[in-house]
């Protein structure tokens, strides 16, 4: 499968989840393909969040394939930590390791998991805080830091192991407004560098500016997808016309 | 290596050639069984015992303990032999099989000088003390019915005494003789019927039923013995003639605390050590048990949380002292071997406190943010990887001050184990109260020392605190 769509980064066929009685994801299907960012809009509760989780198998699906990578996810065989070691992740709350410094967050997996020995973690861990800007913060307790600065070390710990796909799960939704650009700054520049990107945001003009596809989700279903212009500026489902307009308003 | 620890200042005379037994007793229970004041246990029991073991050429360790435990112990063949002023009764008949009897007695009653009970049928609706498992709990029970009164238990003579004297209860019921020894010892009850005893009886040694006739016959050889030279009558005489202090020591030492505190000094290091023993052993086992019972409780298997939780609920759920009784007493007879009592109470210890440990581990381990677990999976750690390098650590931080707690409940439980005769702190205060019946004094320098171990266990726990958690 990998051979004959080398360019298909992320093959998504026919999820479904439900929670108890509440189905979140209704056949969804998608296809990301590579140094492609693609942004999930929607409005909360609508599935975007559960689907981004289940590319890396942090929720399992009920029914339905994912590949990632060439890696069927959703087989048991599949050693998911190896397909996790392509597929960086950031979360809302940053989830910075409360028992380490800085740069041991970042240093903790590629050494951990023998991808590199001490000291070339070291220097690639600084290398990253110099792209994200807290260069001066390597040593300092992660609980010191702004919530910004968290999130821009997060990101710096996911890069640290080298993935091939970034995901973003609403990674400004938990900052101070005046935190926001920063963060968006570092995933603006990572998005140029060619990285495979999927984003849940609710950033809708960060969206317009770097996204090469909007998605809308709505009840559990991809109701509209497209390039930003036309998600944007000429909304054809209804539903996305209404989210749109109440977002705009705000 | 328990031994040593277990036995402390028993008498345990080694030969590779001489047999060994175990032998029980009950050391609250004077002239029969008791510590002199050089902590020896002495007695007419006792006595006798050691001149028959010289003359039979066997060796013993002696094991001082409740009487009912004491009893049981043989029964469940834990020990070999009890003789703790044991009345040859056709109940006990079933269980032990007896020697000849050493001494004749019989059940009388007494109540507290002044009083003013003065028959049997006084007692309506009284409350009468009586000593657990003894035969004059067992008369008292026969007619308890007759004559309308309730009962309570205590495990030791001293203690039943002072409930007593002190009006919670209004009479009791216990052997002649040893009533009348104490009385002459100062406890000041009045016996009623000295000249009449209720089915007057005789003490004998006992063995486990079907078991031990070497031994049996050896002690029935040997009382033949020193009863024929007059060795028996000199025995008998030494306590029945002497006055308390002979045994008890000085008013001196008995009378200032300062003065228990030099007469026993030697008792209370060696009660204090065994303690700290079960202490220390038993917090750093219970500590690897719980945390073992706490990682298997976050588990991503069902099966073995399922384990860890029942675990947890048995343990936590059973009384301590249950749980050291069915270990000492219960189990040995049902695998067929013995277990030293320090072993079952470490056993114990870990069994119950690791429980605890267990559950609150398990706890602080799911107090941490389920965010941690999930960044670190992202990244590709695997689960134990995971647990190991982000959770764990972050868990145990947040249970330092659970261990603290724990550790100081392990020292105080410890106490609970005096019941299967082992002699730390709490059993050796009861050892001394039952010869110098200064239950005030040594229940306070006992208290005391409790809380000088506990103050240096919490500045050591928080020293500890404070360097995790820097």
């Amino acid at each position: 499968m990998s051979d004959s769509k080398q360019n298909v980064k992320v093959h998504v066929d026919k999820v479904n989840k439900s929670y108890g009685s509440n189905h979140v994801l209704r056949d969804i299907s998608l296809d990301v393909n590579a140094n492609e960012v693609v942004v999930m809009i929607g409005p909360s509760g609508s599935g975007k969040s559960t689907f981004l989780r289940m590319l890396n198998q942090l929720e399992t699906q009920d029914t339905g394939t994912i590949v990632v990578d060439g890696f069927d996810v959703t087989d048991k065989k599949t050693d998911i930590n190896k397909v996790r070691e392509n597929i960086g992740m950031v979360f809302q709350n940053f989830n910075l390791f409360n028992n380490y410094t800085v740069i041991e967050n970042i240093t903790l997996a590629p050494t951990q998991l023998g991808k590199m020995d001490k000291a070339a973690a070291e220097k690639r861990a600084k290398e990253l805080l110099n792209t994200v800007g807290l260069a001066d913060k390597a040593n300092v307790s992660v609980n010191s830091l702004s919530g910004g600065q968290k999130q821009r070390v997060a990101i710096a710990r996911a890069l640290a192991m080298n993935p091939d796909i970034m995901l973003f799960d609403e990674p400004t939704s938990a900052l101070d407004p005046e935190m926001v650009g920063d963060v968006l700054d570092v995933m603006k520049n990572l998005a140029k560098s060619g990285m495979t990107m999927i984003i849940v945001t609710h950033e809708m003009g960060f969206a317009k500016q770097v996204a090469d596809r909007v998605v809308f989700f709505e009840s559990g279903k991809i109701q509209e997808s497209g390039a930003p212009e036309q998600i944007f500026n000429a909304p054809k489902n209804a539903r996305l016309q209404e989210f749109l307009s109440k977002v705009m308003q705000a | 290596m328990a031994l040593p620890l277990a036995g402390g200042l028993l008498p345990s005379a080694q030969a590779d050639s001489k047999p060994n037994y175990v032998i029980t007793t009950d050391a609250t229970y004077p002239p029969f069984d008791f510590q002199d004041k050089n902590n020896q246990y002495v007695g007419i029991d006792q006595d006798i015992l050691k001149e028959i073991a010289k003359r039979e050429g066997f060796t013993y360790t002696l094991k001082a303990m409740s009487f009912n435990a004491a009893t049981q112990s043989v029964s469940s063949s834990q020990a070999d032999g009890v003789i703790a002023g044991m009345s040859i009764t056709d109940e006990r008949k079933a269980v032990f099989d007896f020697s000849d009897p050493y001494y004749r007695s019989g059940i009388a009653w007494a109540v507290r000088q002044g009083s003013n009970i003065k028959s049997l049928d006084d007692l309506r609706g009284k409350t009468v003390a009586l000593k657990t498992g003894t035969s004059g709990a067992d008369y008292a029970l026969s007619i308890k019915d007759k004559y309308g009164f309730k009962v309570t238990y205590f495990n030791d003579s001293e203690t039943l005494y002072r409930d007593v004297i002190n009006g919670n209860s209004d009479a009791t019921f216990g052997d002649l003789p040893v009533l009348q020894y104490s009385i002459k010892n100062g406890t000041k009850l009045k016996v009623m019927n000295p000249k009449d005893p209720f089915n007057a009886g005789e003490y004998g040694f006992a063995v486990k039923k079907g078991a031990n006739a070497k031994l049996l016959a050896a002690f029935n050889r040997g009382l033949a013995s020193i009863k024929k030279d007059g060795t028996y009558n000199k025995i008998v005489n030494k306590y029945l003639d002497a006055s308390a202090s002979t045994f008890t020591g000085d008013q001196s030492n008995n009378d200032t605390t300062w003065g228990i505190l030099k007469a026993n000094k030697q008792a209370f290091i060696d009660g204090l050590m065994q303690t700290i023993a079960l202490t220390v052993i038993g917090i750093f086992l219970a500590s690897i048990w719980g945390i073992i019972l706490g990682v298997m409780g976050i588990s991503q298997s069902k099966l073995i949380r399922g384990i860890s939780t029942t675990i947890i609920y048995i343990f936590r759920g059973l009384p301590m002292l249950v749980l050291a009784f069915f270990i000492y007493i219960g189990l040995p007879s049902f695998i067929g071997a013995k277990i030293p009592a320090f072993i079952a109470g470490i056993i114990t210890l870990v069994l119950n406190e690791g429980a605890y440990t267990g559950a609150f581990v398990r706890g602080g381990f799911e107090a941490v943010d389920r965010g941690q677990m999930e960044a670190a999976r992202s990244l590709g750690m695997p689960y134990n990887m995971s647990m190991r390098k982000v959770i764990m650590p972050q868990g145990i931080r947040i249970m330092v001050p659970s261990f603290v707690n724990q550790f100081i409940i392990t020292l105080k439980d410890t106490s609970i184990l005096s019941a299967i005769g082992i002699l730390e702190l709490t059993q050796t205060g009861t050892l001394i109260v039952a010869r110098n019946s200064q239950g005030f004094r040594v229940w306070a320098i006992i208290a005391v020392i409790y809380l000088i171990v506990i103050t240096l266990l919490t500045w050591l726990s928080n020293w500890v605190d404070k360097r995790i958690n820097s």
